[in-house]
Order: structure tokens, then sequence, then C-alpha cells
């Protein structure tokens, strides 16, 4: 083999390692001038609904920062990574955008093990995350800010109401993770200042298609509330098993984590008078959210489902576009001390990030599932998140 | 004594949905000696089926009688394009199998999205069985898995195309020399397999969501059952599906369903050393 031959296949090994890395670098366009959040969410594997939602809500933020001239002379550019809804690819991923695209920040994922996965690699990398999905709480750290619900959030208005409402015998029932674990801890410590009772807590493996024995024993616990924590299509066999039982006549759900996304999954006349608590409904007449939905009509279609990861991942660029103004430089820590404190106008109001917790305080709604639709009761106002930051 | 009633109740109509996927698993695994990971999807494809005929206007009873046509069609397809070419070579099957799942699962989320589908129920209502409501249309779905099963074992143990099928999974070679077109009938099986799980998604696509993912739920405790029951034998993923889903209902019941995950794992181990060819299997006669 001569020397120049070996050369060439060293070329030809390194573009292929880089190919299989994810594909050539990305320069930006416009030479230096541009800021770019790296984006990692699923976009296959299971939770693509979501990583949909999050860049409907990432598009149209970038989209409007950029027509509105962009961060101090900055375009903003959004490299989107698909984390497969896996914490190993999303490592991956994490890593190679801040080696190679040396993005400002990130934002996303979705689950828990994925971004507590990320974790290390942002500490070390000194790379904020810009984390917008509702979770247990407990995630904290210079490099962290979550723009979603917490557990207190959710919970603290939404049981007291169950409790006047539908009476004062709780049931938890919930996927075996650490969200509903912790969702419910939360849940009973409520129950208890509200003098009510826990009738039973339950958690359930993914992936089971039979529900059951679980509401046979739901049925026979008396409870008359149900705290339900089971995502994605495992709720929806459980919803379905649960009215063709009969058990919705005995109790009423109360809905963790619920988005707009489910809406139409329950079939027609299903999956009615649902209780949740969210930070945004997407039929809310007031002004704000009226124009925000239509915006993202605009954008992506008439028929889009928009739920709160929407809007929490429109919020958490909006808060990277005037933390930066605020701090009147574009690097990663100049951002993190901007977002620190920071109040953003958000479709629903004034939000504001904890200057400590880097958790947000946001209006909170209580709505129902009504027809096709979300039906907001109440407007609940501000909320502030216990984010179990210590 | 009714509360018993009723859990078993519960439990025959786990069982014999489990029986349905695993019995077309088994009879392509103990015939073909194809392990077919896309069994799963061929049930999301059936389940699928019934709701795009929901769409279009027929009504459930046509997609419950086009979805196994429609999956038969596309196991037939797959066998010729795919699976013939690779007969005797285990690891491959896996394989190609796993891809063709792979293909199937993202060509339902190139057309029908990621997301969640449910249907309305077809019978509503409830009958009281032993003094408790129970889901009509649960009893329904028992029926028509008994039927299968029955209509399965009457073929393979009534008919001549049963006669020849059982001497293919006893002797393949031998069979062959015997005059028995095993290609024919590796076609013939593999169809019959697809059309079971098509059957068992489309029976079942009224009471669960309808998503890409869908499968994999099956799969898994439809593998333990043939395990357990013994490979290559046809009552095997019977005794094997009883089994698996009676421990997983009544430990479900009694106890929740994160330990009736653990305990079937558990009581698999413990069958599989104790009846290492399964528990249907024949024993060994001395030679």
């Amino acid at each position: 083999m001569t020397h120049q031959s070996r050369r060439r296949f060293l070329g030809s090994a390194a573009a292929a390692g880089m190919l299989a890395a994810g594909g050539l670098p990305r320069f930006a366009i416009g030479g230096t001038k541009t800021i770019k959040i790296g984006a990692v969410q699923p976009f296959s594997g299971g939770l693509e609904l979501f990583g949909n939602q999050a860049k409907l809500g990432l598009d149209l933020a970038a989209k409007e920062i950029n027509d509105g001239g962009g961060i101090l002379g900055h375009k903003v550019e959004i490299l989107y990574e698909d984390n497969k809804t896996d914490p190993k690819t999303s490592v991956e991923r994490t890593a190679s955008l801040i080696r190679r695209d040396k993005v400002l920040a990130l934002s996303g994922p979705i689950t828990s093990n994925a971004r507590d996965a990320m974790t290390p690699t942002l500490t070390r990398m000194k790379t904020p995350l810009l984390y917008a999905t509702n979770y247990e709480g407990g995630a904290c750290g210079r490099y962290l800010f979550s723009f979603n619900t917490v557990p207190n959030q959710e919970l603290e208005k939404l049981l007291p109401m169950m409790n006047a409402k539908f009476g004062n015998s709780f049931y938890m029932f919930g996927a075996d993770y650490v969200w509903p674990q912790k969702m419910f801890e939360a849940a009973e410590g409520i129950v208890k200042g509200l003098g009510g009772t826990v009738a039973g807590k339950e958690f359930t493996p993914w992936g089971v298609k039979d529900f059951a024995p679980v509401i046979r024993r739901i049925r026979e616990s008396g409870a008359k509330v149900l705290v339900f924590a089971l995502p994605g299509a495992d709720g929806i066999t459980f919803i379905k098993q649960a009215e063709d039982f009969g058990l919705m006549k005995d109790v009423t759900v109360a809905f963790l984590g619920f988005a707009e996304t489910y809406l139409g999954a329950f079939g027609p006349g299903k999956g009615q008078n649902m209780w949740v608590t969210v930070p945004f409904v997407a039929s809310d007449p007031s002004p704000g959210v009226r124009d925000f939905v239509g915006r993202i009509r605009a954008m992506a279609g008439k028929d889009v489902p928009i739920s709160h990861y929407v809007m929490t991942h429109y919020n958490s660029l909006i808060a990277v576009r005037d933390a930066l103004n605020r701090a009147g430089k574009v690097d990663r820590e100049a951002l993190i001390d901007g977002l620190e404190g920071l109040t953003i106008d958000s479709p629903t109001g004034k939000t504001s990030i904890g200057a400590r917790d880097h958790h947000v305080t946001m209006n909170m709604y209580q709505a129902v599932t009504e027809g096709a639709g979300l039906k907001l009761v109440e407007a609940l106002g501000p909320i502030a998140p216990r984010a179990g930051c210590g | 004594m009714d509360q018993l009633a009723i859990y078993f109740l519960d439990a025959a109509n786990y069982v014999l949905i489990l029986v349905l996927v695993a019995l077309g698993l088994a009879i392509v695994f103990g015939l073909m000696g194809v392990i077919n990971m896309a069994h799963g999807e061929f049930m999301m494809l059936g389940a699928y089926a019934v709701m795009v005929t929901d769409r279009h206007g027929g009504s459930y009873w046509l997609g419950l009688l086009l979805a196994p046509l429609a999956v038969g069609v596309v196991g037939f397809l797959i066998e010729e394009a795919v699976i013939r070419r690779i007969y005797a070579r285990v690891l491959d099957t896996i394989l190609a199998s796993w891809g063709i799942s792979l293909m199937l699962k993202q060509g339902i989320v190139l057309i029908f999205g990621p997301g969640s589908y449910s249907m309305a129920t077809p019978i509503a209502g409830n009958v009281l069985v032993f003094g408790a409501p129970y889901p009509v249309f649960r009893l329904f779905i028992m029926g028509v898995s008994l039927a299968a099963v029955a209509f399965t074992f009457w073929m393979f143990f009534a008919t001549r195309f049963g006669l020849a099928a059982r001497a293919v999974i006893a002797n393949r070679a031998m069979a062959g020399c015997l005059g028995i077109n095993t290609r024919r009938l590796d076609r013939l099986t593999f169809t019959y397999g697809a059309m079971l799980a098509g059957l068992a998604g489309a029976v079942m696509a009224p009471l669960i969501s309808l998503d890409p993912q869908m499968g994999l739920g099956f799969l898994v405790p439809a593998f333990l059952s043939i395990l357990v029951g013994g490979l290559g034998s046809i009552l095997g993923p019977l005794a094997g599906a009883a089994t698996v889903g009676v421990t997983d209902n009544l430990i479900a019941t009694l106890y929740s369903p994160v330990w009736a995950q653990l305990v079937v794992f558990a009581v698999v181990v413990v069958l599989i050393r104790l009846f290492p060819s399964g528990l249907a299997a024949r024993r060994r006669r001395e030679l």
C-alpha cells in the first residue's frame, strides 16, 4: 500500500465516520451571525406526537424572532435531532450538537430518563437545557431550566376541586415509573390535607393490554375520584376498557399529564368528563391564546391539535430572546444569567423564571373534556412551582 | 365463589386472545422453523384494517371478515418475497422478520401517523354474569377466539391438510420423501398464521388503543406462551397461554400488574427448567 492511498483511505474513513455521526457539519448561513439552538426531541420511537408538538412551538418562536429582527442582530436557527425516544441516542445527539454544531443551548427532550441521561453531558460542557415538559420535579442545576409544570402546579387546585365536586375518596393509578410515583406522592399529601382518603394506589408496567382486574379493583374500592397518570396509548386503552365496564359511572377521572393530543383518540362520545389542570387550553377565548392558536394554525394547518407542549416550547425560545437582550451579549453564561429571574409575556400572560430553582411560575387552568375538546372551567391564576431543588 | 368465577372469566378472556396470537406463532415456527418477529405487526395490521373499514363506512362486522383476509394476503406476499428464501436459517429469519416488523410499523406511521386511534365498541352494553356487569363484547371476543381455535384444531387433526402439516412438523425430510408438497404447505401455513394474527387484531381492535407500537404488547406474552407450552406442537400454545394468561391475570387481580409481570417471568423460568421441552411435549419414546 502506498502512502498516498493510505491517506486517501484515512480520509474516506473519516468521512464515513462523520456520516455515521449524523451527516456533515452544518455551517451556519450568514457566517457567525446565527444563534443555534439544538432540539433533541423524539420524532420516532413512540413519543413522536410530543416531539411534533414541541417542534410546532419552537418553529413558530424561531420564525417570529427572525421576522422581528432576530436577537441582538443574530438570526435564530433550530437544529432538530431525533432522539428516537431513547436516552442513549439523546446523549449522543446532545454531544454532537454541542461539539460539532456549537449550539448555544439545547431544547428537549420529553422523557425524564432522556433528560437525566443528558444532564451530566450538559453540565460538563456548560450548556443550558431548556426543558419544557411537565415532569416530577427535582431536576435542578445551573444548566437546567424547566418551562412546564411540576406536580404541585397540576395537583394543588385540581384535587380540592375534585374533592368538593365528586367526593373525598381517591384511587390513584398510573404507569410504573418516576413521574406517576412522584405525582402520587404529592397527591397523597394533598388528599390527607383535605381530610380525604386514599382508597388505593397502584402502578402498572407499560404494554398491558387488559385492565379488567384493575378496573374491578377500582370499582370495589368504592373510590369517587380516580387520579390517573398513565400516559400514551396505554392510557387510552385503559379509559376505553373502563368505559366498557361502566366504571365511569362510579368514578370521575382527574387526568394528570393531559394534552390536547389525546382528544379524538378516545372516539366520538368517549373520554368525557375527565378533569385536568393545565398551563394552556387551546379553546381558551382570551385574546392572547386565540391569537397564538391562530398563528400556529396559519403555520401548520387548521387541524393540528395544540397542547400546552406547543406553548411551553414556544415560551422557552421567547425566554432565550428576552434573556439575551437583557444580558446584552450572546454566550451561554450570559444566557443563563439573563434567564434567571426573567419574566416573559407568554400567550397566557406573564410567566416568570425562578432565579434560584429555574422553574416557572405561570397561569394555570382548570378544564374538562367535553365533546371533542377541552372546555375551560376556571382560570386559576399563577401557581408557583415547588421544584424540589432543596 | 361468584367473585372467583368473575376472576376466571377475566382470565379466560385474556387467555383466549393470547391463544389466538400464540397459535399462529407456534404453527409457523413448528412447521417452518421460522421465528416470526413480525407476528405482532400482523396483529396490528388486522386492527388497522378494521379501523379503515370502519372509517370508510363499512361496519365492524365487515371489517372483522376482511381483516384476516387482508393480513393473510400480506402474509402470503411476505412469505413469497422474503421468508421462503431463508428457511432453515433460524437466525436470519429472526433478523428478516424483525426488519419486516419495523417496515410495517413505519409504514403505518407514514400512512396513519404515530398517534392512537380508537374504535367504538360494536356491541355496547353489559350483561350480569354471576351478579356483576360484564361487557357483552368481551363475551363475543371469547366466542370468536374459541371458534378460531376450534377450527384450527379441526383443520390440523381432522383434515388431510392437517395430517400432512403434522407430518412435516414431525419430520420435514421424511414427509417430503413421501410426496408431500412441503413448499405449498409452507405457503399455506404462513398465510394461515398471519390470518390468525389478523383476526386477533381485528377482534381486539375496539378494546384497545390502535397505534403502531401495539403489536409488542402481545408478542412478548405469546412468545412466553409457546416457550412454556413447547415448540413444535400445536397443543403447546394452548397449555402455555393458559399458564401465562391465568398467572398474569390472577396476580394482577389479587396484587398488582407490576407483580403479575414479575411472577409470570419467574413462573416461566421455573417451568422451562422443569419441562425443558414444554408442558405439552410428548414424552420421548424409549428406543
